[in-house]
């Protein structure tokens, strides 16, 4: 084992890769890019939702809810109907995606400490913005409740005015909450996006351009040109883990309740398991376009099936046992629980023994695959 | 241990190995699966020969290639590469060879200068011999001024002069050349070959395997393999003298490729290819006067411009070899 020729061949795989004008993008912006599009489109921040409001009871009472939802930043006040049917034009006239109409005696009510009656209707034509809307509502409306009913609720029923469910949003702020769970997620997406990708493009590159044949006649051992080509994409990985992690948590504000340890070993174990795929993909693949082929192929249930984008529980029952083949399934469980509950080794372990065993059986395929290819 | 580059057994005895022999391959063959590449072949390469080892696509020559320098093992025999056992001393073979083949491996979008530097460093040159290294190569190669130029934006010439100097940058006292002239133009070719001697003259030992017949005869000596198999060895006019009693007659006529597949049919005629626009036949120890060939022809009517007996060249050897085989050029 010979360090100079080590790093040699991490010189020159870096000076290769440095030259390429279309890796540096893809390697430094694409996470950034990512980030930006699941936090913001998929990470349903959804904000100033156009709102028609009909106080019916035009007292303090109201008033304080009217300044409820629009001061919340999540509901602007677009039209002001003055019966049921302004309301409904504003509604069908794509004027208004929400209404929220306050019924007379709504200030009687509540003086009396009595439930009170509220409506809110959304646009249901838009699924997302509708669901969205509703937990917003929900939640305000529970916090408005506390306001108006200073004392403790007569009944428990009398905090949830009818016509809302308040039950949507429980513990975090409905749109946070999808940013704290999709950063930590695309920690191990973008970490298998690229890791399992350049290295198996890295690899069947060289064999194209029969590069791989003449190393293999140089003093070059197979276990130092594993180590000289893993270890760039290695790099490569913790820095975009980095920017990952730096934007998520200063730019999205996505509160880091983990340690680093238990992030850094879950990541770790994930990244052998993808250089393992990435080594297998090349030795699968002729060309670089085949190789390409194959990991789209991987990423497409690999997205679908972890609960990456959908949820595990939302999944037909036929589909279940088929997550528990994707080892991204697993340290999505880890990033995620870990960056947002702060969970460790303990209560991860199902967790961390599945990444084990997908890293040894992977990586040592990989491993033995391709030392035989050689041998051939 | 898997990933150990050598195996504890030597495959061949140093005894067998004279102080001028750069190779010497005893009984060697490899097989994948249940068909064998390389079916147990024998050869002795003096130090400082142009070794030529030639045989059609599939026969085994790369195979044997890759067991000679150390890249792959033998199944079974093995060889003595510059003193070191192929088995066992894998890595020492390695350091001591070069190898240079028709891809021209360097890496196209590192500059001249960078794969000067990798490969000097892979060999373990010291950065004064680097240094020395790199002006020989520049000048040889004839790429002053373009050090800092991208392999890839290189014509095939210089490239093929470069990759030489990479392969040879240590130095080594033998090189393989893998069909190092296939693709490229013949001006590039004449100008390769003057390399090559002047290696030679050096006293460096080439190995080359080649697809162009007029670089066989560029050789001291030749090995055809066949089948996985050495049908024949010797210097260019030795392997020819098997034929040397043959009657070898060139025709030019037209429809060549037609003409050809009507003379296999002739009795008289034991094998026929065409030659560019020609086509040869070997007519075994008849005269020329035994077949009447151009009556043949006529009466199946081609037009026949000449028929003349012409000297066996080297390609008439290797069709002849391997038509003896049962199998077809």
């Amino acid at each position: 084992m010979s360090f100079r020729r080590i790093w040699l061949l991490v010189w020159k795989e870096f000076t290769q890769l440095l030259r390429d004008r279309s890796m540096i993008p893809l390697i430094f912006i694409m996470p950034v890019i990512q980030l930006v599009l699941f936090g913001y489109v998929i990470g349903t921040d959804v904000k100033d939702l156009r709102t028609a409001f009909l106080d019916q009871d035009g007292t303090t009472a109201s008033q304080q809810v009217v300044d409820g939802f629009t001061s919340s930043g999540y509901f602007v006040s677009v039209a002001r109907p003055t019966n049921d049917a302004g309301v409904r034009r504003a509604l069908d006239g794509n004027v208004a995606q929400v209404a929220i109409i306050i019924p007379r005696g709504f200030a009687d009510q509540v003086s009396k400490g009595q439930a009170a009656q509220l409506s809110v209707i959304v646009d249901g034509s838009d699924a997302k913005t509708a669901s969205v809307a509703q937990g917003y509502a929900g939640s305000i409306v529970a916090n408005l409740s506390g306001k108006l009913y200073p004392r403790p609720a007569t009944k428990p029923g009398a905090t949830t005015p009818g016509g809302v469910d308040a039950r949507v949003r429980v513990l975090f702020n409905p749109t946070m909450r999808a940013v704290n769970t999709m950063v930590p997620a695309l920690l191990a997406f973008i970490l298998m996006m690229s890791t399992q990708n350049l290295i198996s493009q890295s690899i069947v590159k060289e064999r194209e351009r029969g590069t791989l044949e003449q190393l293999f006649v140089t003093p070059i051992g197979r276990a130092e040109y594993l180590i000289g080509k893993l270890l760039p994409y290695v790099a490569v990985a913790i820095i975009q883990i980095l920017i990952v992690f730096t934007v998520g948590t200063l730019w999205f504000k996505v509160p880091f309740s983990g340690s680093v340890a238990v992030l850094g070993i879950g990541l770790a174990l994930f990244m052998i398991t993808m250089l393992g795929q990435g080594m297998l993909i090349s030795l699968m693949s002729r060309t670089r376009y085949q190789a390409q082929q194959a990991n789209v192929f991987l990423m497409v249930p690999s997205m679908m099936l972890s609960g990456f984008v959908f949820p595990l529980s939302s999944m037909p029952a036929l589909l279940i046992p088929l997550t528990y083949l994707i080892p991204l399934r697993y340290i999505l469980v880890i990033v995620r629980s870990n960056f947002v509950k702060g969970s460790g080794f303990i209560d991860l372990w199902p967790q961390f023994l599945a990444m084990i065993i997908f890293s040894v059986a992977i990586f040592g395929l990989g491993l033995t695959r391709f030392q035989k290819r050689l041998s051939d | 241990m898997p990933w150990s580059d050598n195996r504890p057994a030597a495959c061949v005895p140093e005894s067998l190995v004279h102080s001028d022999d750069a190779i010497v391959v005893s009984g060697m063959r490899k097989k994948f699966g249940d068909f064998a590449a390389v079916d147990g072949i024998d050869l002795t390469v003096k130090r400082g020969e142009i070794f030529g080892f030639l045989g059609p696509n599939g026969s085994g020559k790369t195979t044997t290639i890759r067991m000679l320098c150390g890249v792959i093992e033998p199944t079974g025999g093995g060889a003595r590469v510059m003193g070191y056992d192929v088995c066992s001393e894998a890595e020492k073979v390695r350091a001591n060879i070069g190898y240079m083949s028709q891809k021209f491996s360097l890496f196209q979008d590192l500059t001249v200068d960078e794969n000067l530097k990798f490969y000097g460093g892979i060999y373990g040159l010291s950065s004064e011999k680097l240094a020395e290294r790199r002006e020989y190569i520049l000048d040889m190669a004839d790429l002053r001024g373009r050090e800092k130029e991208l392999t890839g934006n290189l014509s095939v010439g210089w490239k093929q002069r470069l990759a030489l100097g990479c392969a040879t940058i240590h130095e080594p006292k033998l090189i393989f050349l893998d069909e190092p002239t296939s693709g490229v133009d013949p001006t590039a070719r004449r100008q390769f070959w003057e390399l090559l001697y002047e290696l030679a003259s050096g006293g460096v030992t080439l190995f080359v395997t080649t697809h162009y017949m007029d670089e066989a005869t560029h050789c001291n000596r030749l090995a055809f393999i066949y089948r996985g198999r050495i049908v024949a060895e010797g210097t260019p006019q030795e392997v020819k003298a098997d034929l040397s009693a043959d009657t070898i007659l060139q025709i030019s006529v037209d429809r060549g490729e037609e003409a050809l597949a009507a003379l296999e049919d002739m009795p008289a005629v034991q094998e026929g290819y065409m030659q560019g626009s020609l086509v040869h036949v070997n007519l075994g120890r008849r005269s020329p006067s035994e077949a009447d060939i151009e009556g043949y022809l006529r009466s199946r009517g081609f037009a026949v411009t000449s028929i003349e007996p012409v000297e066996p060249t080297l390609e008439d050897a290797f069709v002849h070899l391997v038509t003896q085989q049962g199998g077809r050029a």
